[in-house]
């Protein structure tokens, strides 16, 4: 570290490059009393010292919330977000996805998980005026393949889908082109990949949305239940480097996730969830459930006390959207198909 | 001025040197000057020159401080003390359940815990409260303005417009059942982007962010003196990952909440810290406990833990050194953070309630 570069005491840097000390993360690590004894200087100088290296750490000014609420601008606004590519279910969501931060969406198997997650790696390649952020996706893969004749699928009716975005903007997008697919089967792989190739792949500009499918999964068989600490710790360290990731390149990470049941017995759950009916809770327990900002769920089974009506007429096909938690957003829900041309929500 | 050399806040090999070389008191070094200075201890003469800086920074701080008659060794009794405690403000929550479990409100320079599992109302509440603090005094408020600290993310601005505009509403109401002529005075100012442009917001990406905008807090708050509340959503997030060293996170922990304490009381502001919830595994059951440790317990002056019980969420007052241990139940609504019920009555218990000075007696007994 130089530093002679920094706006200090000429006798305070002298005293920083005798103690040796490297980092300004070192400085801040010490306690006022440790830094007086360590480089030999007064009360006065350390305070000094401290506040001088934490405006270098000060990335952005302070802003107002009325700052945040005027800016318009789509490269660093809050109101911008991910379209999901139909206006029933951007309502529900108020806009789309968040692009800051990690969205889980959990649900049964077959449920429309793959279906959303495919949907949402067309759209992220649209102009920002349609709801995209004219980038690619990555797609992660944990345990089943890629499913890439359904992508295909809905790559050829794109036209039908998005009625709303003018045939000929959909013809210029290159959508195979742009999805960047990952297998990482264990969890090893899975650290280097999020380390190594997202950060590569988000620092060229050439990706603004990653897909994880699924997480549970990398943590299904290999831990047992005298080893939830080290497998909370990963779950821990993943979720840092992923929001680290989501907050430097503006980019929405979308988990999906298995649900497991859950016995009333367990008064751990009591605590966490609301019981919405259904005897299932999304897996990998609170850890994970921390590190989130939205989580959404989706089921075939529509939930109980709505209107059955709706939900009758075409039962066998019917879903759920639903938010379980999210900061902007209140606790509710909306129905969809998955059609040919994709996930379709229902009035 | 006869202030002794040991005490100055000098290197103690400087302070060593002046010792030997006879100085006693702040008073001769002034007298004597940097060159002298220089050319009795063998110091350089920019040492001297800082040396004297500090030495005449630190009289004239003791001067004000004597003058205001505040300061580290401040004395006043017990019924002093108390006295301002009774006067201080409390920010309300619009849920009058919680106001009351908390004796009033979220308290001004004490430091409140939230801890809960996600999804449950930690970061709702706080937004709730970065608009409530800006309530004017007359409506019952303390008329200040507020610092959020958000290190997860989850700031969004647009929840804090519906609540803004709700409460702007609601003091509309009561100006308009109470006819009083500052009440209209003061909603002349408190408009939404009135509110909206004193709340500061601050993003902290990791926990060494953190511990450098708790460290330019100070200054901040000396220059914006009317701020009467800080948020951090949350504490916990930054300090749970990236520590093989869980001592190191320890004493840092303890670091901020001494410094979090000293800037709630030279500040008058309300701290208001959030927190995640992690599993304990007992013998036969596990629990859900508050995040970061037994010693980060005693940090907090005042925790809360919110938590589920089927569909309905309850807040449970779990420390408070003046309240006792009690649990209701809250809601969140698009306007934000509310009782289950609304309060019963008319508009103008509505009116009496938002402005606990005016609250008759016969109401406080009952509880």
């Amino acid at each position: 570290m130089d530093w002679d570069q920094f706006d200090l005491n000429p006798k305070t840097i002298a005293a920083l490059k005798k103690a040796d000390i490297k980092s300004v993360k070192e400085i801040l690590n010490l306690s006022g009393a440790d830094l007086q004894r360590l480089m030999k200087l007064s009360s006065a100088d350390i305070q000094c010292l401290l506040k001088t290296v934490s405006r270098t750490l000060q990335r952005s000014s302070m802003l107002t919330a009325l700052q945040l609420y005027q800016d318009k601008d789509h490269l660093t606004s809050q109101h911008q977000k991910l379209s999901l590519g139909c206006s029933v279910l951007d309502n529900l969501l108020k806009g789309g996805i968040p692009l800051v931060g990690i969205t889980e969406l959990a649900g049964e198997s077959s449920a429309g998980k793959t279906q959303i997650s495919l949907q949402l790696c067309l759209c992220v390649q649209y102009p920002y005026k349609y709801g995209g952020l004219e980038s690619g996706a990555v797609y992660i893969c944990t345990e089943d393949a890629f499913p890439s004749k359904r992508l295909q699928q809905l790559i050829d009716q794109q036209h039908k889908l998005r009625a709303d975005v003018p045939a000929e903007v959909i013809q210029k997008i290159r959508f195979g082109n742009s999805i960047f697919v990952e297998r990482a089967a264990d969890l090893d792989t899975f650290q280097q990949c999020i380390t190594r190739r997202l950060s590569l792949l988000l620092a060229r500009g050439m990706v603004r949305l990653v897909v994880i499918d699924s997480l549970a999964a990398l943590f299904r068989c290999e831990f047992g239940p005298s080893e939830s600490a080290l497998k909370a710790r990963y779950l821990q360290t993943f979720g840092a480097q992923l929001h680290s990731l989501s907050t430097r390149f503006r980019t929405p990470i979308m988990c999906v996730n298995q649900v497991q049941l859950y016995s009333r017995s367990q008064n751990v759950s009591y605590f966490l969830y609301r019981a919405v009916g259904n005897r299932v809770t999304p897996a990998l327990g609170i850890t994970w459930s921390n590190q989130l900002l939205m989580r959404l769920m989706v089921s075939r089974v529509s939930l109980p006390g709505h209107s059955s009506g709706v939900a009758s007429h075409c039962a066998a096909s019917m879903r759920t959207l639903s938010v379980v938690f999210a900061p902007h957003l209140p606790p509710s829900f909306c129905y969809y198909t998955v059609q040919l041309e994709g996930v379709k929500g229902v009035k | 001025m006869q202030r002794e050399v040991g005490t100055l806040p000098l290197a103690p090999a400087l302070r060593a040197r002046l010792a030997a070389a006879g100085f006693q008191t702040a008073q001769e070094l002034l007298d004597t000057g940097p060159c002298g200075l220089s050319k009795e201890i063998g110091i350089s003469r920019e040492e001297a020159l800082e040396a004297l800086q500090v030495v005449r920074q630190e009289c004239h701080g003791d001067a004000a401080r004597t003058a205001r008659g505040s300061g580290a060794t401040r004395k006043c009794t017990a019924l002093e003390l108390l006295e301002e405690e009774q006067t201080q403000g409390f920010i309300i929550t619009f849920c009058s359940a919680l106001d009351n479990i908390l004796g009033g409100g979220v308290q001004l320079t004490k430091i409140t815990e939230i801890c809960g599992a996600p999804g449950v109302g930690k970061t709702q509440l706080c937004m709730q409260l970065a608009v409530d603090v800006q309530i004017p005094e007359c409506f019952g408020g303390v008329a200040g303005e507020a610092v959020f600290i958000d290190t997860e993310g989850s700031f969004m601005v647009d929840r804090v417009v519906d609540i803004a505009a709700a409460c702007v509403q609601h003091c509309h109401l009561i100006a308009e059942a109470q006819q009083e002529e500052d009440h209209q005075k003061a909603l002349e100012t408190f408009s939404l982007e009135n509110i909206l442009s004193h709340i500061y917001y601050f993003r902290c990406r990791d926990y060494v962010e953190l511990l450098a905008q708790v460290y330019l807090l100070p200054e901040f708050l000396s220059e914006h003196s009317k701020v009467r509340l800080v948020v951090i959503d949350g504490i916990a997030f930054p300090f749970r990952h990236d520590f093989e060293d869980l001592s190191l996170r320890t004493r840092l922990l303890n670091g901020l909440a001494q410094q979090l304490i000293i800037i709630a009381n030279d500040h008058k502001s309300a701290v208001v810290l959030t927190n995640q919830m992690t599993t304990r595994i007992g013998q036969n059951q596990s629990t859900l406990v508050p995040a970061l440790g037994e010693s980060w317990g005693h940090a907090a002056t005042v925790r809360l833990i919110f938590h589920w019980d089927n569909s309905q969420r309850l807040a449970t007052l779990y420390k408070s050194p003046s309240q006792k241990e009690s649990t209701i139940a809250y809601h969140i609504t698009p306007h934000g953070f509310r009782d289950v019920q609304p309060p019963a009555g008319t508009h103008s218990s509505e009116g009496t309630e938002m402005n606990p000075r005016k609250r008759p007696r016969t109401e406080e007994e009952k509880q």
